[in-house]
């Protein structure tokens, strides 16, 4: 009985193995026989393996053999073969084939059966590509239970390699797409995402709010001047088409020091070569005026700006408000500038701009023993801020403004400015003299600042307004305060949230949700020995791997967007050289229209041999809409302009002899 | 030979090709006159005559013509396609000629035909070459115009192109330090200053709106260096019948400089 047994065992592993080869016989004479597609599907498939690539570009390569089937059968039948002899050419090409291999011309013979063999072995080495994908996926493939994860680490070693060498090819990642799309760089890996060679984002979604989080050395500034630099040209294009406001792009560096104007420097040159007429870099070179602000907004920005205790303090913050009100609101028009501002905080002045003025007089007495306390914390903190907020200029003076605040070396002053500042760009985007901009705002290690003003409440005032509000910081704790407020920010980043190496990303992958995959168990045979056979269950896996946001190398990145992600290769963008003006202090009075003509000029000065000439600035605003010199001379006090080079000089008026050729011009 | 037959080769040259109006215009004589000197022109193989379309008949030089003038330009037609264009560069250039100051600061005009032979084969392909430049020469103890010494070039503007398209090429020129045919390392050189001063937009209606909104686009710097102008009356092709506009005499003008005759 046992005996029986055995050989009925031995008998069914016979059939099998008999089985098997039969099987693998008649695969080895079908792709003998179909010789030429295995040795391209071999070839495409290997050449998917080694370059990462998914099986769709496979697809898509024998979708483009298509016009050449249809000619090489369109030659067939204008060389006057019947239609049955058409249709069947791919199978008489392939016995031609073989008679040509028979007589040995082997070049002929690869010619007659190309027409057919390339796309189909092309479609059959997709197949077996996304076969073996889909085998080691899924843990049904590999030698060992361990294959898929190697098999994945290969695979990304190879993405990354192709994507470096994609962004490597001079030209191959332009800056914008020819519909108007930003180009980051080049695909390294898609999950739920379009496949595509180079990563692309879409103008509207740097239009609104993104996340960016990345520690130092990763890459964070190249990916930022990309986007900065895409949002700006586009916006140019879209403005010069008639179909968008000018762009404006501001930048809140809140880290401050010698780091912060080497990437201002950067920026800079970038900005310039993505179409930005001018940059300011503040306070460094351009200031802008606090006092252009309206009274009752100057009111509240000055007394935020004064740090203040709770409790107790309350009565001393009312009186501030009070007295700071009573100089702001004071008959004669608001101040003018910070001496202005300081020269009201004074009993006496007060009491001299109010006289006749019932209400207000009877609050003087109670409130003048505190005017010289308010005027001593003003005098403090102005002085502490120097000259950056005390103007002139304006957001409208430039296309691009780096705003440095030292958050690192000066918290108290930094918190003070970023207050300024955002209430300034509030009140430009709401009211500002140019009308409406497309603006973007991007601060970086706001957090740092943020004791004011947190960042929440930027972010839902900026989205109220209108603005594209840009968060980065290095780490996921570096976003915002605490984590109410960090989830608040990183889930409402409807432009998608960047991801660089950090050490601590999965409350941010966590957001990217979870993709159903199918995992399936292997039965140990012998060590090491496994079978092909187990049980396959569906499950969950995050969409964002988080050991590979930590493994990510210098410019790579990961783009979390609606429960998908890219992995990107950044490009870098590369601009001409250009110095860092000296800087002298923050700009003012006319030295602000000099040093913006200054800025501009150099965007063609650095290009064409610098020829500054600036147009009058003051009339019209640099980048704006320039009148053109019709109406005049075009001036430029280059004389007065450290670092302007010798022959920049004034271009003298040519109206009268063009209004004598041509008529005179409509002004 | 007259000084008036070498100044009227020389300019019809320069042109591709002018219409007899226009030529009589410039030459300073009736249509009727400046018909009997191309008659001799063509007697001596120098020129040719045909009605090429609207408006008077088109004078070009041939083979024989632009070898007497010493010019390397091919001997062919005026293309159809560029008529008008031709027809309102020409009437560009005699409206600026016809100013006071233009004799007086001894200004010359640099065709695009010129420019293009003295760039030979160094124009790339995508290379815009402007209509024309003006140089208003300097030097001089009394400059006659406070612009002496600038290089103007001139752009005239039948069609509606992009205004990306607009801004690039105005971009190309004030940016562009080498003059046309140099080195290619010196087309553009850090540290030197532009070769085009400025440049003279003289546009048609249609156009003008375009490189109005195309100016504004480049930026203060560049944009208070581009003027922008209507196209003189006569310088239609269907408008051309008696409405060019008087010129002084030849006598006023010569042939470029010699240096600037070949590539």
């Amino acid at each position: 009985m046992i005996g029986r047994y055995a050989g009925l065992l031995a008998l069914r592993r016979v059939i099998r193995l008999a089985g098997r080869l039969l099987r693998g016989t008649a695969l080895a004479a079908l792709l003998l026989l179909a010789l030429p597609v295995t040795l391209v599907g071999g070839y495409a498939a290997t050449l998917a393996w080694f370059r990462g690539w998914p099986p769709r570009q496979l697809y898509r390569a024998a979708a483009w053999c298509l016009p050449m089937v249809a000619a090489w059968l369109a030659a067939l039948a204008a060389a006057g073969q019947p239609w049955p002899q058409v249709v069947a050419a791919p199978y008489f090409a392939w016995l031609a084939m073989w008679h040509e291999v028979r007589a040995g011309r082997y070049l002929l013979a690869a010619v007659t059966v190309g027409p057919a063999a390339i796309p189909l072995g092309l479609l059959a080495g997709g197949l077996a590509w996304a076969w073996r994908i889909y085998s080691l996926e899924t843990g049904s493939g590999g030698l060992t239970p361990s294959a898929p994860a190697a098999f994945d680490r290969r695979q990304w070693r190879h993405q990354a390699r192709t994507a470096r060498a994609r962004i490597a090819a001079p030209g191959s990642v332009p800056l914008l797409l020819h519909n108007g799309s930003i180009v980051a760089g080049a695909t390294i890996r898609a999950i739920r995402h379009p496949a595509r060679p180079m990563a692309v984002i879409p103008y509207p979604r740097v239009r609104s709010h993104q996340v960016v989080i990345g520690t130092t050395g990763t890459g964070k500034t190249t990916l930022l001047l990309r986007l900065w630099a895409g949002f700006l040209r586009r916006g140019l294009q879209l403005h010069a088409a008639g179909a968008g406001h000018r762009p404006l792009l501001v930048v809140v560096d809140c880290k401050g020091g010698a780091d912060s104007r080497r990437i201002a420097d950067r920026a800079r040159r970038v900005l310039r070569a993505a179409g930005a007429a001018a940059t300011a870099i503040w306070p460094d070179e351009a200031s802008l005026s606090l006092w252009a602000l309206p009274p009752d907004q100057l009111t509240s920005t000055l007394v935020d700006m004064i740090e203040h205790g709770t409790g107790a303090a309350a009565y001393y913050q009312d009186v501030l408000e009070e007295v700071v009100r009573l100089a702001v609101a004071a008959p004669g028009g608001p101040p003018a500038s910070a001496a202005d501002f300081l020269g009201r905080l004074d009993a006496g002045w007060l009491t001299m701009a109010y006289a006749g003025t019932l209400g207000e007089v009877g609050l003087l007495p109670a409130a003048a023993r505190q005017v010289s306390d308010v005027a001593l914390r003003f005098r403090t903190l102005l002085r502490r801020l120097g000259g950056g907020l005390d103007g002139p200029g304006g957001f409208g003076d430039a296309d691009a403004w780096y705003c440095i605040l030292e958050g690192t070396a000066e918290i108290t002053v930094a918190e003070a400015q970023a207050r300024a500042l955002v209430d300034l760009l509030a009140w430009y985007a709401t009211r500002g003299p140019d009308g409406r901009r497309e603006i973007l705002l991007a601060v970086d290690e706001f957090s740092a600042v943020s004791r004011r003003l947190p960042i929440w409440q930027l972010y839902e005032r900026a989205r109220s307004l209108g603005l594209a509000v840009q968060v980065s910081a290095q780490s996921w704790q570096g976003l915002a305060a605490d984590d109410d407020e960090r989830y608040r920010v990183a889930s409402t980043a409807d432009g998608g949230i960047w991801l660089l190496r950090t050490p601590y990303p999965e409350p941010v992958a966590a957001l990217a949700g979870t993709r159903r995959v199918v995992d399936t168990t292997r039965r140990l045979l012998a060590a090491p020995v496994w079978a092909h056979e187990g049980l396959s269950r569906a499950g969950g896996t995050p969409v964002v791997d988080g050991e590979i946001i930590r493994g990510l190398a210098v410019g790579q990145a990961a783009y979390i967007y609606r429960g998908g992600v890219t992995y990107v290769q950044v490009k870098r963008l590369v601009a001409g050289p250009a110095e860092l003006p000296r800087p002298a202090g923050p700009a003012s009075g006319p030295a602000l229209t000099r040093l913006v003509g200054r800025i501009a000029g150099d965007a063609a000065g650095d290009v064409a041999g610098g020829d500054a000439v600036g147009a009058g600035v003051g009339g019209a605003g640099v980048g704006g809409d320039v009148g053109g010199a019709a109406g005049g001379a075009v001036v430029l006090d280059a004389a007065a302009i450290p670092g302007v080079r010798p022959h920049a000089r004034v271009l003298p008026d040519v109206s009268p002899v063009l209004d004598e050729a041509f008529g005179p011009e409509d002004r | 030979m007259s000084e008036r037959d070498v100044t009227g080769l020389l300019f019809t040259a320069d042109m591709y090709g002018v219409q007899l109006d226009q030529l009589a215009a410039w030459l300073g004589t009736s249509e009727a006159g400046a018909r009997a000197i191309v008659a001799r022109w063509r007697q001596q193989g120098d020129a040719e005559m045909t009605r090429l379309g609207p408006g008077r008949p088109w004078v070009w030089l041939t083979r024989g013509g632009l070898a007497a003038c010493g010019l390397p330009y091919q001997p062919v037609a005026p293309a159809l396609p560029r008529l008008a264009h031709l027809r309102a560069v020409t009437a560009v250039r005699m409206a600026l000629e016809s100013t006071a100051s233009y004799p007086a600061a001894g200004a010359h005009w640099r065709s695009e035909r010129r420019l293009r032979a003295r760039a030979g084969r160094r124009v790339p392909v995508r290379e815009h070459l402007p209509d024309g430049e003006v140089h208003w020469p300097d030097g001089g103890p009394h400059p006659a115009v406070g612009w002496a010494g600038e290089c103007w070039a001139i752009e005239a503007e039948l069609t509606r192109k992009t205004i990306r398209r607009t801004a690039a090429i105005m971009t190309e020129i004030l940016t562009r330090t080498g003059d046309y045919g140099c080195p290619a390392a010196e087309v553009r050189v850090p540290g030197q200053p532009p070769r085009h001063a400025r440049v003279l937009y003289v546009c048609s209606a249609a156009a003008r709106p375009v490189v109005l909104r195309a100016r504004t686009t480049l930026g203060a710097s560049l944009a208070g260096r581009v003027e922008v102008r209507r196209l003189p009356a006569g310088a239609g092709l269907a408008a051309g019948e008696g409405a060019v506009r008087a010129a002084p005499a030849p006598s006023g003008r010569g042939p470029a400089p010699a240096a600037e005759a070949g590539p």
